[in-house]
């Protein structure tokens, strides 16, 4: 086993990492940017080495940087979290190299499934469902109208250049294909200076449904069952749960057969995730695989009782896998709520500051990973994930309960959160019943306003203000101190906030 | 004594005294007693009439900011030209022509020069801040005065980007 792993990354996972390694008594090296200095994976370390200036790419980016504080600190393995360089095959063969170790798969598998087109030509050939699409860019509307055709209705056009939904429209039949290509290759040139355009095969009402699997150097394979990942925002998830509701013991098992294969033929080692769409019909159709630990492991561990950290870990020292798959079970129902700096009321845009109040929320099937604390910095560098809320119950109905109980009991004064916004999401009906496809939040939520402040609420308020304004002048000196906490109002004079 | 505070931009005038441990409160329509306790920093647990209310805060220079039941709220002192302002969602003039970056961030690429005319909700520029980009667009029908961030200028909030001017 390794003696002392360095974690490549910062906020939430960096901290879950860092506390996995003192659970095996290894000892763990953070790195940090100049602006993270006072971040909690810092403080949460046994060593921290600083690798550079804010902006990632000058520091969680620079392989260089990474492997020389690995090499300083002696550390014999790097974790590298999820995002920055976790599923860079560049910083997988460096490590090779280095002879470091790289808790992940290895190079060349992080290579082929981190290359879509090719991944999918692999996985079709290898007899894994993908959805259907053409092979090739054609140049005349009959071209496209037999594809649409063998494709079958409807279909969705896509810009071949394109990301993030531009360029992107649903074609029902025959009659509106060439009004849609025509205004798809418009769209598509405006926004990425490209007209080509391809169809595929529109999924309706999706759902976004993924295997965990766990494999180890020596091709044995299991995979931990399904998270339900539909609930998104901006192409993100915010929202995961296992079991997912619209899985059943079949197809389930089938599901998590093609999931094991994908990681086989894939020459795949240790944790990765296989995504899938999942139609109303129940047809399942192969996405991508993920590469790394990902955010939303923490639903799979409580469902299964396994530590996919632990377990990453010790495949990367070259021990067996000592999981069977029949011996694994889901053990009631897991839910996960990524808290992240944004405001909702403003199109999810993310808030920096300063965290100037923090009540983690507590109890029984609750779990918090977080990476903030009362007083730290959220800096605007980086990914705006503060925490992640996951809570854990008999089952779902429960589960959504506590989880509600959890947001309500969940403070963060400062900056904005999504804290209100999940709230409401798993407080709705059509949450409730399961019904989460990947249009939830425009279909339900698009017009969110959030609580309305009662004028109840504007009374407190300003007793809170006249209280805090009264009491400014105290400053707790010890256990003593304490009692005296009101009396500065005997001092009050003409009141003015923001006087000193 | 009386107070007066913004309490998300609405005037609200309050009166406390204090009563033994109590705080006399009146807030105009009626009277009552308070029970404030604060159980650690930032945290008060306040009683009136037997209801419990559990109250969060925690102050940002001139702000309070303040958390009650899913609720929260911003209080600031009230300035000379803002006591008689109630409510009110619309944008001063000076804010319309003052450009500012949603959040802070890092200017990505300045749409406009100095001098240019710009269309009603035309971008202005592009900020990035925590891997997500964000344009910045024109409130009004104008021109560009100032421009006072160049490409690559980490930007504040509450610093302008450039000024407008009304076409004239």
């Amino acid at each position: 086993m390794f003696k002392k792993i360095l974690i490549a990354n910062r906020g939430e996972i960096a901290v879950r990492i860092i506390k996995a390694c003192q659970e095996m008594g290894i000892a763990s090296v953070a790195v940090y940017s100049e602006a993270d200095r006072n971040s909690l994976h810092v403080i949460t370390a046994d060593e921290a080495l600083c690798i550079g200036a804010p902006p990632a790419i000058e520091s969680y980016l620079s392989v260089d940087s990474i492997i020389e504080a690995a090499k300083q600190s002696g550390a014999e393995a790097i974790h590298p979290g999820y995002g920055f360089l976790a599923e860079n095959a560049e910083f997988a063969r460096r490590c090779e190299e280095e002879k470091i170790t790289f808790i992940g798969p290895n190079s060349k598998a992080m290579e082929l499934v981190g290359d879509k087109v090719r991944s999918r030509q692999t996985m079709e050939k290898a007899g894994v469902p993908i959805i259907p699409g053409m092979k090739d860019i054609y140049k005349s509307i009959e071209d496209y109208e037999r594809e649409a055709k063998k494709i079958g209705y409807p279909v969705m056009i896509k810009a071949s250049a394109g990301g993030g939904g531009k360029g992107m429209r649903v074609v029902r039949d025959e009659g509106q294909l060439k009004a849609g290509l025509e205004a798809g290759m418009r769209e598509a040139k405006s926004a990425f200076g490209n007209e080509s355009v391809y169809l595929e095969r529109y999924i309706e009402e999706p759902r976004h449904v993924e295997f965990q699997v766990v494999a180890d150097n020596y091709g044995q394979a299991v995979h931990l069952f399904e998270r339900e990942c539909s609930i998104q925002r901006r192409h993100q998830k915010i929202i995961e749960e296992s079991p997912s509701k619209a899985l059943d013991p079949d197809l389930r098992f089938r599901m998590g057969e093609t999931a094991k294969k994908v990681i086989q033929v894939s020459g795949y080692n240790n944790a990765g995730t296989v995504e899938f769409l999942l139609d109303k019909d129940k047809n399942y159709y192969f996405l991508e695989v993920n590469a790394r630990l990902q955010v939303e492991h923490p639903v799979t561990e409580l469902i299964t009782g396994i530590d996919l950290v632990h377990q990453q870990i010790k495949i990367a020292a070259g021990e067996k896998l000592a999981i069977n798959q029949n011996e694994l079970k889901q053990n009631g129902h897991a839910i996960e709520c990524r808290i992240y700096a944004e405001d909702p009321l403003n199109n999810f845009l993310p808030s920096a500051g300063k965290v100037l109040f923090l009540k983690e929320p507590r109890g029984p099937g609750i779990r918090h990973d977080c990476g903030i604390y009362a007083g730290s910095d959220v800096p605007i560098f980086y990914d705006p994930i503060l925490a992640k809320l996951i809570v854990w119950a008999e089952d779902r109905d429960l589960a959504c309960q506590r989880m509600i109980n959890a947001l309500g009991d969940y403070v963060v004064l400062g900056i904005q959160t999504s804290i209100d916004f999940l709230k409401d999401v798993i407080a709705h009906p059509a949450f409730q019943k399961g019904e989460t496809t990947t249009h939830f939040i425009e279909r339900y939520f698009a017009a969110w306003k959030g609580k309305e402040v009662t004028e109840e609420a504007q009374k407190l308020a300003a007793l809170a203000a006249v209280f805090d304004t009264t009491n400014r002048t105290f400053i707790p000196s010890g256990a003593s101190g304490q009692k005296e906490i009101y009396s500065p109002w005997l001092t009050l004079g003409k009141w003015r906030l923001g006087g000193r | 004594m009386d107070y007066e505070f913004l309490v998300d931009n609405i005037v609200q005038k309050i009166s406390v005294d204090k009563k033994d441990n109590l705080f006399l409160v009146s807030d105009g329509d009626q009277e009552y007693n308070a029970d404030i306790k604060c159980l650690s920093p930032g945290i008060l647990s306040i009683l009136i009439r037997d209801r419990s209310f559990q109250l969060f805060y925690a102050r940002d220079g001139e702000k309070l900011h303040v958390y009650l039941d899913g609720q929260h709220l911003v209080v600031r002192e009230p300035t000379a030209d803002q006591t008689s302002f109630e409510g009110g969602e619309a944008k001063s003039k000076e804010d319309m022509l003052r450009v500012k970056a949603p959040m802070p961030g890092k200017v990505i690429k300045i749409n406009v020069e100095e001098k240019e005319e710009v269309r009603k909700n035309q971008t202005l520029a592009i900020v990035e801040a925590m891997k997500m980009e964000n344009e910045i667009k024109s409130s009004i029908e104008g021109i560009v005065k100032k421009i006072f961030v160049s490409t690559g200028d980490l930007v504040d909030s509450d610093k302008p980007l450039m000024e407008l001017d009304f076409k004239t």
